[in-house]
This record gives C-alpha cells, structure tokens and sequence, in this order.
C-alpha cells in the first residue's frame, strides 16, 4: 500500500470522523464557548487534513491553506473569547 | 524510506485527532474537553506537518511547515486561555466531580483581575472592609500635596497602606510623602468609603480640567 492510498482510505476518513464529532459537540453546546471550542477544533482538524491530502496529492501549494486557516481560526477564537467576556453572561 | 518515516507520522497524527475529536465528545464539562483538544491538535497537527516537511523535502516546504508549527505552538495557548478565562469569568460551569477550584473568589468580578491569596482570604477574614489600589489620575489637585494636608484618614476614614510610585513601593506612608499624579494609592476602608474618596479623587481632577479651560 503507497502512502497516497493509505492517506486517502485510512487517514482522511479517520480524520472526517474526528471533525464529525467535533460538529455533534459544536451542535450539542450546551453553553456557546463549547461551540467556539468546538469550532477551533474543527479548524484544527481541517488544517490536518488538508496537510495529509497535501502529501497525498503530491500538492505542496495546499500548506500555504493550511496556514491561513491556522490564523483565521486563532483570530476567530480570541475575538470570540474577547466578545464572550465582554457580553458578561452565558 | 521517506514515505515510511512519513506515513508513520501522518497516522500517529491522525490518532491524536481522533483523540482530540472523542475527547470534545465525551469529556465532562468545557475546561476538561479544551485540555483534550488543544494539546491533542497541537501534537496531532505537529506530527502531519513534520511528515510534509519529511516528504516533500523541499526547502520552502520545510520552512513552511517548520513556521506553521511555530505559529501553533505560540497561538494555541493563547487562544486556549483567552477563551477559558472568558468562560471562567461568565461562569461556565465545572463539572460536579470537581474537588478544588483554586481559581475560586480571586477574580474580581468588576474589573476582571485576578487576585493572589493571601489579599483574598484576608478580605474573606475583614468581610466589610475594602482593600483598594486608587491611581491618581493625571492633572488632579493633590497631585504635590503631603499625606498630612490631605487628612485622607480624618476626611474620609480611610489609611494608606502604601503608595505604589512606578516599580517603587512606599510602605506604611508617613505623613510627610508627597503624592504624584500616576501614584497608586493601597487604601483600607469600609466600602462606602472606599466609595468616596474615589469618587473624591475623580471629581477634583474633572474641577481642574474646567478651570484650566475658563483660564
């Protein structure tokens, strides 16, 4: 089995998992920072996948994504953390 | 050899996020599920991006990967405790098994600072009394005068502690310490009083800046 194959039948649905029970919490809650946890992980997931299908499709370019979401979702969660403090109640 | 090396690490990271997805699921309460995904993403993320690096072993691949696992190893401990302490702060709550919260009381709920314990269980020991820093704001009017002009203790009831100047501590002030602006006050008092020398110090400074105009 080459390493693409693994990638694609074993690794990347394994992670697909990962961020479907990331979204079942996402959905569940039940307070609003379990969801924006939930989001950052899902975009830490996502940056893990797109790193594996990189190495799979032989597309290096694809890092330079990863990268970019690794930014957006620190920035989304601090400005989350910051407007959830500020708004002062569950 | 190289797609050996790789694939191991892609899989190991692989497994971390399946860790970190199970653990979001099924850990009891928010503060336990950010401890399971935030280190497990890290690892998880580390692993994938170092098997890239291995693979392509390119030098602008390598320095890619090497900076994104730099970046997130800076922001999500960052991001982790800015949103924990967000949640702390409105009270999401821990779960029931919990046996100590020693975060319990130190966060002053107007101002969002944290507090160390010795000043916490002396204020739960002198329960109506007050512990306060006041900072003179700039511009105020006993802004030059000494502790003995102002009777803060005989006007407003209250003792200075201590006078915090920069990174200089004054500690049980006599009655000869100017104060500057900038200073910061350590003052004990009922909280009513507290109430009014601050609102005392504010109000003097407001007096001045309208003087200042109609000169």
């Amino acid at each position: 089995m080459s390493l693409a194959s693994v990638i694609l039948f074993v690794v990347l649905p394994l992670i697909g998992l990962a961020i479907a029970l990331a979204f079942v919490r996402f959905v569940w809650g039940p307070t609003l920072p379990d969801r924006v946890v939930a989001l950052d992980l899902i975009g830490a997931l996502g940056i893990g996948m797109i790193t594996a299908y990189a190495i799979a499709s032989n597309l290096p370019m694809l890092l330079d994504v990863a990268i970019v979401i690794a930014l957006l979702s620190f920035l989304g969660t601090v400005a989350f953390a910051r407007y959830l403090e500020r708004r002062g109640k569950l | 050899m190289k797609e050996m090396l790789s694939g191991i690490l892609v899989i190991l990271g692989t497994i971390f996020m399946l860790v970190a997805g199970i653990g979001i699921l099924r850990m009891p309460d928010l503060y336990t599920r950010m401890s399971a995904t935030t280190k497990v993403t890290t690892l998880g993320i580390g692993s994938i991006l170092v098997a890239a690096a291995i693979y392509f072993q390119e030098l602008s691949i390598v320095a890619r990967a090497l900076a994104t696992i730099a970046f997130m190893l800076l922001t999500t401990p960052v991001a982790a405790h800015a949103i924990g302490r967000a949640s702390y702060l409105i009270r999401v709550p821990l779960c029931p098994q919990t046996l100590r919260d020693e975060l319990y009381g130190r966060y002053d709920p107007q101002t969002h600072l944290l507090e160390s314990a010795p000043l916490y269980e002396l204020k739960l020991q002198l329960t109506n009394l007050h512990i306060e820093r006041l900072k003179i704001p700039d511009r105020a009017s006993i802004s030059g005068k000494n502790l003995e002009e102002l009777q803060i203790r005989q006007q407003y009831g209250v003792t200075v502690l201590a006078i915090c100047r920069g990174t200089h501590v004054i500690p049980n002030p006599d009655g000869d310490v100017q104060l500057f602006s900038g200073d910061e006050l350590i003052v004990i008092g009922t909280p009513e009083q507290v109430k009014v020398l601050r609102g005392h110090l504010l109000t003097t400074e407001q007096a001045n800046l309208s003087h200042d105009q109609a000169k």
